[in-house]
């Protein structure tokens, strides 16, 4: 195996809705910062993977589009995934095992605020059984969240006590959407959205996007002073049929932290995504965290969860915490499909 | 794969959707100071824009989805076996070891247990029901995994984990997974369900999405050109100018701005057309075979296409031939079409026709290049 670091990381400012730039114009900014910090010139990048979806945009080809941000002429090698940006870098890290190239830039983006994402998010599901019922995100996760509290495996004080945390840590984050003081008794008296969830225990609508540079080690020791490695990258799917899984586990994620390298060593951050205030819980008990693990020191993506980003942006802020010396070694998660059915675990680590 | 996926996008703005599509004029724009872009610019004009998706998905559905589907067109409920345990909905895989399961179907149901349930206060129009329903996982008896569906019940207080519920099929049956849904067993009823005609084999899921937004406002400044009769694009490098303009560059990779905004001659030049032969088919309005052709206005290093032409005929129409836009009386020109979408950019519905200038055609060496 080579040895693969993330070497920058930015991202725009996450917010409820982005009206006067395109997605292009988001990104070029994003785009143009990463390749600066990243101390490799932007032609030198072996290749370049993004992560976003056409739902999103409500455009046909809109990732093509995408492309113009990176700049694609001369021609670029270049790939796409339908999936989190997580996913994307994924793909970037294979291509770098596999030894046809040295370094990668990996994006994503999108603007949920202009389509029904919850409904939009339906489309993930089963399109014979499940998909023409409209189950959207929010009654998914809703379920989930129910089966665990009949079961006495959390409480709806425990999900909001995580939305309070969430949102106060993101008071830190300067990218961050959804952040300030809350208070448990009172949010706790709010009513249900969709019961048993209230407007607190979900994710805000968010647009944004965000860009990583990963590199093999000699040039990523080259281009950069404090390149985050990356220990381990597994990602593993659970059943799409939701009856056919205790939605309480997460085994998916079990089974790739496990295969990441979670547990052969002490972890100091975990970035977890976790749309759902109940979902961290089952990513906790799942991946085997200790209470001395600083969870979503970010925010989360409680405070912000831009579709197809908010994965990739856990690898980013948990390598950001590394690079500013909160931490030697960070869990980084991605999730993906309803009720966390397919899962990302990326073990990193400073020099 | 189990399914042959076959899906032809749709696209339309929202207002043709809602039925006021030929009386429709666009909104005038909106001025409004308090619209402030995050680089504190002041955006003078906004174009509300708002359309809607549609992706209507055929399925096949194969050895097990279809006679699961046929069955409760015929007021039955089918699991799968897999080793000892019954899965409803059936699935063509054991979930846990990816085995490839026979589809040896059993009947369940049609009542069963509820495991698990959401109460949904405000439906959206995707949902079964548009009142207050659940939705709930379903252990059907005689089966060990549950169903996701929805749940008609009074109120979120009839609702808890543990409760029987029963079947209960649509009057108007399709052979989806809607023919059925499930209440309270002591709200059901006896029904007595004729059984259809012939195997369900294919499914239909049409996915409509609808999404608002705003034009860029590079988009704008292009749109509200149109309707003051004027082709406004943006100066690129190369001194090339692109119409319409992204807003950016994407050769030299940068941003555009207001600054960079160019009005074009309303002249240009023929560099292609073919000859639409209407053939016959539902919803055709065309009779007559008409002229497309693909027209670059003087200055423009990027073409319009699909430009009709309906008053020049076919065979006085020449590649090389020069060309004039007659816009029509501003009252009538429209751009509901003008949006964000990069890929097929329009000219909105302002111009009355292309009129020959009477020039000399340009000669097929000397036409201009278009990116």
């Amino acid at each position: 195996m080579r040895d693969v670091a993330v070497v920058s990381y930015a991202q725009t400012p996450f917010v409820r809705s982005e009206r006067a730039r395109n997605e292009v114009e988001m990104l070029m900014p994003v785009i143009d910062e990463v390749v600066e910090k990243s101390g490799i010139e932007r032609r030198k990048i072996g290749f370049t993977c993004s992560g976003s979806t056409d739902y999103l945009a409500g455009q046909s080809f809109s990732f093509v589009m995408a492309v113009d941000a990176v700049g694609a002429w001369p021609p670029i090698c270049e790939s796409h995934v339908e999936m989190d940006g997580a996913w994307a870098l994924y793909e970037a890290w294979v291509k770098i095992q596999c030894g046809e190239v040295d370094s990668a830039l990996v994006f994503s983006f999108g603007r949920s605020s202009m389509g029904e994402t919850a409904e939009t998010m339906t489309l993930q599901t089963d399109p014979y059984t499940l998909a023409p019922l409209g189950p959207d995100a929010i009654s998914m996760a809703a379920l989930q969240a129910r089966a665990g509290l009949d079961r006495g495996l959390w409480s709806e004080r425990e999900m909001a006590e995580v939305a309070v945390r969430s949102r106060r840590d993101a008071l830190r984050n300067p990218e961050a959407q959804l952040k300030g003081e809350f208070d448990v008794d009172e949010i706790l008296a709010e009513p249900y959205l969709v019961s048993p969830l209230r407007k607190h225990d979900c994710p805000p609508v968010s647009d944004g996007a965000a860009a990583a540079v990963i590199a093999a080690a000699d040039v990523a020791r080259q281009a950069c002073e404090k390149p985050v490695w990356i220990r381990g990258i597994e990602h593993r799917l659970d059943s799409h049929q939701p009856g056919s899984r205790d939605l309480t586990l997460s085994p998916s994620t079990k089974a790739a932290g496990e295969a990441a390298g979670a547990s052969s060593g002490r972890l100091d951050i975990a970035e977890l995504h976790a749309p759902f205030s109940h979902q961290e819980i089952i990513l906790k008990q799942a991946l085997g965290l200790s209470d001395s693990v600083k969870i979503n020191p970010s925010g989360g993506a409680l405070a912000a969860n831009p579709i197809l980003t908010a994965g990739l942006a856990r690898i980013g802020e948990a390598s950001r915490q590394i690079v500013a010396g909160n931490g030697r070694r960070a869990l980084a998660h991605a999730t993906s499909g309803p009720c966390l059915q397919q899962n990302l675990v990326c073990i990193l680590e400073g020099d | 794969m189990l399914a042959a996926k076959h899906a032809y996008p749709r696209r339309w703005p929202e207002s043709t959707k809602r039925g006021t599509g030929p009386d429709k004029i666009l909104p005038p724009p909106v001025a409004d100071s308090s619209l402030l872009s995050q680089q504190g610019v002041v955006i003078m004009a906004e174009f509300p824009i708002s359309f809607t998706l549609e992706y209507p998905y055929t399925r096949t559905l194969g050895p097990v989805i279809g006679p699961f589907l046929t069955a409760l067109r015929d007021g039955r409920i089918l699991g799968i076996r897999c080793g000892d345990r019954v899965l409803c909905p059936p699935m063509e895989f054991d979930p846990d070891t990816g085995e490839t399961l026979r589809p040896d179907l059993v009947e369940v149901g049609p009542s069963g247990t509820v495991e698990n349930w959401t109460w949904v206060a405000e439906p959206s129009r995707k949902h079964p029901f548009q009142e207050p329903f659940a939705f709930a996982q379903v252990k059907l008896d005689g089966a060990d995994t549950t169903m996701t569906h929805a749940v008609k019940a009074v109120g979120q207080a009839a609702m808890s984990t543990g409760m029987r519920v029963r079947a209960q099929f649509r009057e108007e049956r399709t052979g989806s997974i809607g023919d059925v849904y499930f209440v309270p067993e002591d709200d059901a009823r006896d029904q007595s369900i004729a059984p259809g005609e012939g195997e369900v084999e294919i499914s239909t899921h049409l996915i409509s999405l609808t999404y608002d937004d705003t034009l860029y406002p590079h988009a704008a400044r292009y749109a509200q050109g149109l309707l003051d009769g004027k082709f406004i694009g943006q100066r690129i490098s190369g001194d090339k100018i692109a119409i319409p303009g992204k807003g950016y560059d994407a050769l030299a990779r940068v941003m555009l701005t207001e600054a960079d905004d160019v009005e074009l001659a309303t002249t240009g030049t023929v560099l292609s057309y073919t000859v639409l032969t209407p053939v016959k088919y539902r919803g055709q309005t065309e009779t007559e075979p008409y002229l497309s052709a693909t027209i670059i206005l003087d200055g423009a290093g990027q073409s319009l296409t699909q430009q009709d032409i309906r008053n020049i005929p076919l065979d006085e129409f020449r590649v090389g031939m020069r060309l004039r836009a007659i816009f029509k009386p501003a009252a009538e020109r429209r751009v509901d079409d003008v949006d964000n979408d990069w890929m097929y950019p329009s000219i909105g519905d302002v111009v009355e026709r292309w009129e020959p200038t009477g020039e000399p055609d340009v000669a097929l060496d000397e036409l201009p290049e278009s990116m």
